[in-house]
Formats: C-alpha cells, sequence, structure tokens
C-alpha cells in the first residue's frame, strides 16, 4: 500500500460512507485485525458500548454465619444483568446487533457488588439494523472463528457463589494441629461455591436456549483477609448452532521457525 | 511564589516549567524555536532521529514513509483543584446546608438527590450530588493539549507530513505538585504526497499502520479526552455503601438493591468522555480506543471517578477490499 494516496486524501473532504449509521463518529476499541477479520465475515464495528451497576449487599450478610451468603450471590447476578441490560440498551441505540470484546471488570466488597461491562457494538456492513441479538466477551478474533465455524454466541452466561466455611471447634483445631491433613471444612466451602456458581452459569445457559457455554472464565479461592470465605465466579459466552452443522474449518498446520526457544519446564513433567 | 488561587485557568496553563525555563519566565507555547530550535534544525544537517524499532522503521519504508526526526512536547501542570475550586469544601457543607453546585453550563452533568426521611440529625445526609468536574476536565485537556500542539509544531516545522508511533504519558513530577504531560513520536514525510493542512498524527506505527492503511482508512490525528465525575452520596446511598446506618431500622434501604446514584454517576463519566470524544472525531472513526477508568474514594458514600479515552482518529479513503478468508493455523512450534 501507498501512503502517498493515504496522505492525499486528508486534503480532500471526507468521502461519506454508505452505511454510516452514526454520522457524528464511531468509536470502537478494535484493532485492525479485527476490523479486517470482521468484515470478512460481515460485520463492522458501531460504537463502544458501557455497562455499571453496583449493588449492595446489605449490613450483617457476612456476620455470624456459615455456608452460602445468598445475599451476596444474588446482587451479583442483579448487577450483572442491571449491567448487560444497558449493554443492550446502548448496542440498539447505536444501531448494532452485538457487543463483541466485552470486558468484564467484577469487585466484591463487603457492602457492595460492582459490575464494569465494557465492549464495542457491531452491526452487519451494509445493512440496515437488524436488532440487538447477543453479548458477548469473546474478541473479535474468537467471534469470527466462532461464526465460521456455524455458531453463534446468544449473551453472557454468569454465575457466582460466595461462602464462608464454619469455624473448626476446638477439638477438631487441636487434632489437626501439626499434622498432614486435608482441612475438610474450607474444601467443602470451596466446593459448594463451585457447585453453586456452576450450576447458575449453565442456568443462565439454558434460560437463553443455549447449546453450550464456550470459553468459561472462573475467579476462584478465599476472599479478603478473613480466609474463611471462599468465592467462585464463572463468566463464559453461550452459544448455539446457526448453521445446520459444525462447520469444519480445518487449520493448517505450521511450524513456525522465528519463535523463541521453548524452555523445558519442569511443571509439564509433573503434569502441574 | 505565584498564589494559585489569583490565577485564572487561562494563566494555570500558561504557567508550565520547560527545560529552559527560568525562575519567573513563561513560556510562549507556540514558540517551538526558543527551547527545540537548535535540536530540530540540525536534523536538516544530516541524520534523521526516530523512535521507531528497527522492523517499524523497515515497514514504514516499505509503505512509503520517511522518518524525518523524533519529535515531541511536553506540558507541566499544576493540578490546584483540590484547592482552588468552590467545590471541593462543598462536602463539608453538603449534608446541613444544601448546598447545590450552581456553576452548571450547558451540556454539564450534574444531578441531586433528597433525602425521603426528613429531619434525622445534623450529621444525616440530606442532599446528594453527582457532577462533571469541568475544571479538572479542562486543566487536563490543558495539559494534553499543549503537549499535543508542541509536538505537532515541531513536526510541522521538519516539514513532516505526519506523526506516527506516538507515546504519550502523563505523570506526577515528585515533590512538585504538579503533573507532567508528555508525548512525542516520529515526524515521517511521504515523498511526493500533498502536504495537508495538518501533518497527520497517530498511536500506530509499523505494521499495524500498514494495515491500517491497507485496510482504506487513513490517520488522521490523535484524539484523547478525560471525564471527571464527584458522587457525594445521600444518605441512601452512604448506607447501601456502606451497608450500616438506617436503613436497619427504617426499612427503606438494607436489601439488596441497585445503588442507583453510583451506577448513574459511573455511566455518566464514561458517556462524557465517549461523546466528547465523539465531538472531536468530527464523523471520522476512532479506532483502537483504549479506556482508562479511576475510582478514588473522598470519604464515606463519595468518590470521584475519571475516565480517560484515547485513540487515532481515522477516515476511510478506500473502500475494504475484500480480504481472502483468514487462513486458520495451528502452530506446531
Amino acid at each position: 500500500m501507498d501512503a502517498k494516496k493515504a496522505v492525499d486524501a486528508l486534503s480532500a473532504p471526507p468521502r461519506p460512507t454508505a452505511t454510516h449509521h452514526n454520522p457524528a463518529g464511531t468509536t470502537s476499541d478494535l484493532s485492525v485485525d479485527e476490523v479486517l477479520l470482521l468484515h470478512s465475515i460481515g460485520w463492522e464495528p458501531a460504537d463502544m458500548v458501557f455497562g455499571v451497576a453496583w449493588w449492595s449487599v446489605p449490613w450483617g450478610s457476612w456476620q455470624w454465619r456459615t455456608g452460602e451468603i445468598v445475599e451476596a450471590s444474588n446482587a451479583f447476578a442483579g448487577a450483572m444483568e442491571e449491567a448487560a441490560g444497558q449493554l443492550r440498551a446502548e448496542c440498539a441505540r447505536a444501531g448494532g446487533s452485538g457487543v463483541v470484546g466485552v470486558k468484564v471488570d467484577l469487585r466484591v466488597r463487603a457492602q457492595h457488588i460492582d459490575v464494569s461491562l465494557t465492549g464495542t457494538a457491531i452491526r452487519r456492513t451494509g445493512k440496515k439494523p437488524t436488532g440487538f441479538e447477543f453479548i458477548s466477551d469473546l474478541s473479535a478474533r474468537d467471534f469470527a472463528v466462532l461464526t465460521r465455524s456455524g455458531w453463534t454466541p446468544l449473551g453472557l452466561a454468569t454465575g457466582a457463589s460466595f461462602v464462608i466455611a464454619p469455624r473448626r471447634t476446638a477439638k477438631q483445631w487441636a487434632a489437626q494441629q501439626g499434622q498432614n491433613v486435608e482441612l475438610p471444612h474450607l474444601t467443602e466451602a470451596l466446593y459448594q461455591a463451585r457447585e453453586g456458581a456452576m450450576a447458575r452459569m449453565q442456568q443462565a445457559g439454558i434460560s437463553m436456549h443455549a447449546q453450550g457455554i464456550v470459553d468459561v472464565k472462573m475467579d476462584e479461592g478465599p476472599m479478603g483477609a478473613g480466609g474463611r470465605v471462599m468465592q467462585f465466579v464463572a463468566v463464559g459466552t453461550a452459544v448455539k448452532l446457526a448453521a445446520s452443522e459444525h462447520q469444519m474449518i480445518r487449520p493448517e498446520m505450521v511450524v513456525t521457525l522465528n519463535d523463541p526457544v521453548v524452555l523445558f519446564e519442569a511443571a509439564s513433567v509433573r503434569g502441574g | 511564589m505565584v498564589n494559585t488561587r489569583s490565577l485564572s485557568l487561562e494563566r494555570l496553563s500558561l504557567w508550565t516549567v520547560e527545560m529552559a525555563l527560568e525562575d519567573g519566565d513563561e513560556v510562549d507555547p507556540g514558540d517551538v524555536e526558543e527551547v527545540a530550535g537548535s535540536r530540530l534544525s540540525s536534523l536538516n544537517k544530516g541524520a534523521w532521529s526516530s523512535a521507531l524499532s528497527v522492523s517499524d522503521f523497515a515497514s514504514c519504508k516499505e509503505i512509503g514513509m520517511s522518518p524525518v526526526g523524533f519529535v515531541q512536547g511536553c506540558a507541566v501542570m499544576q493540578w490546584a483543584w483540590y484547592i482552588s475550586n468552590p467545590y471541593m469544601g462543598a462536602a463539608n457543607v453538603l449534608g446541613g446546608g444544601g448546598y447545590a453546585p450552581n456553576a452548571t453550563r450547558s451540556g454539564q452533568y450534574s444531578e441531586t438527590w433528597r433525602c425521603p426521611h426528613g429531619f434525622v440529625s445534623a450529621d444525616h445526609r440530606a442532599y446528594g450530588y453527582n457532577f462533571e468536574q469541568v475544571w479538572v476536565e479542562e486543566n487536563w485537556a490543558k495539559g494534553f493539549g499543549l503537549a499535543y500542539d508542541r509536538m505537532m509544531e515541531e513536526a510541522t516545522t521538519l516539514g513532516a507530513h505526519g506523526v506516527i508511533g506516538v507515546v504519550d504519558e502523563m505523570r506526577n513530577l515528585a515533590g512538585t505538585g504538579a503533573v507532567e504531560f508528555k508525548i512525542n513520536g516520529t515526524a515521517v514525510v511521504v515523498p511526493g504526497a500533498k502536504t495537508p493542512g495538518r501533518p497527520f498524527a497517530t498511536f500506530l506505527s509499523g505494521q499495524r499502520l500498514s494495515k491500517l492503511l491497507e485496510a482504506g482508512f487513513t490517520p488522521v490525528s490523535i484524539v484523547a479526552h478525560m471525564s471527571s465525575v464527584q458522587m457525594y452520596g445521600y444518605c441512601v446511598t452512604s448506607y447501601q455503601m456502606s451497608g450500616s446506618g438506617m436503613g436497619n431500622w427504617s426499612g427503606t434501604v438494607g436489601g439488596i438493591g441497585s445503588i442507583d446514584q453510583v451506577g448513574k454517576a459511573q455511566r455518566a463519566a464514561r458517556h462524557l468522555v465517549r461523546e466528547r470524544i465523539r465531538a472531536q472525531l468530527a464523523g471520522d472513526t476512532l479506532h483502537g480506543a483504549h479506556l482508562e477508568i479511576s475510582e478514588h474514594e473522598m470519604g464515606e458514600g463519595a468518590m470521584s471517578i475519571a475516565c480517560l479515552m484515547k485513540g487515532t482518529r481515522v477516515r476511510q479513503f478506500n473502500d475494504f477490499a475484500k480480504l481472502p478468508d483468514a487462513e486458520i493455523v495451528l502452530r506446531l512450534a
């Protein structure tokens, strides 16, 4: 490509773009590669869209309790739903049909759970707005591969669970001191959190009539300094088959010659 | 020492520190010759300078751009808003006095909330406000704008068609209470091309820039904006954020629910930055937007939210040529 033509174009008046939905200017956080990839499957960016919701967790929810803190799990679900609803509305307003590359920022505080979603709304190139279809945290690249495989995203499927492990009795504590033993109260709390979150995420997928959920990201572990509160958060993109069957994309195998040397990793031998 | 309270914003922005600045002097931001003249004029004598990596350099030559010089701009701004603006003291009077921000301009965001409880105590937060901190935004825009304009002026001095590979940074100058805005890039010429009214500028360089041109877009300029919204929570917001207080006995809060005032402040900050950026686009497209959100808690139930958005404004000059279908590869290395 010759830069001359590009620079000469700066002296000429801007060309009207046929499909410009927003004559005031389009914003997008996609890279050139992503724009080109989207274009190759018939999509283009429409605008950046946002959704933010903070939900309160009532006082006392975390005190003097063990087991799941339902208030926190529900506040997470509520905040997620509210933020996703805003993304949907902003997407439709921008003339987009879907939102890709949604960045999910989640912050869990004792008294509030904060969700911030940021993504780029996209629309079908050269077509009239077709209405809202999906929200996905897949990158534009993954969206392109998914589409070429015959699938379509439906929405974010999410689930969270916060569980407080019981305190050990003095007798249990004394018996476990200095021993190499499992701490079943913590194992159980983690299990309960994991099962709760995953089940909710799957339920979210089912209610969207999804056939599956891809690219599930999980965040788990003890929360805060206390160490007895276990959190488990799962976020993925619910998908369904759009074509009659899965389309094989048959990747071409290549051996790159310019990769840095991969060092031997002991972890790979141990299976870790 | 200069009394910051008596300085107008206009003067504040000119009260900048440059490397060559003597005490009490003022730099004319328009005068590149003074501070950068000898560096720039030596570029005409032979070797050019550039911040491009070797591969970016090679790929820019490939698309017909030649570096002519490393260009830069900086501005040091005094971040005086904590001291000099009338609202910062507002937090003290909001609860009792019902102080309302009155300097709203057209298009400026502000919203108010009122306590539903009636008189409870003198400490009760009877009012809550969200408002756009225009003075913060203006100071940021001035600092960034001055640095950017200075860089672009160096590029113009060099007769460049554009500036590529732009890098910008904002940082505190330790111990001075001041903020430095700096921005630099590599000025390039495109032999045979018309000189645009103002050189173009882009964060991209190398392969990514060449792909942008390949895709039919030409870079126009850097666009950047920072929005700033302050939220001072009324009683309900404050209870919701701290999970304590009256909600437990009055039944007005205490459940799980959306913290309306914070959500609105957060959304306002994002929408403001997007719309201000859109205004800078004038119908063009923002490419590769970068968004940074920072929150600063200023006490219980009060916070300041800043959203910084920046990217390259691009203009389509060619239709997308249909790409060959991307080949999907599985790497064996």
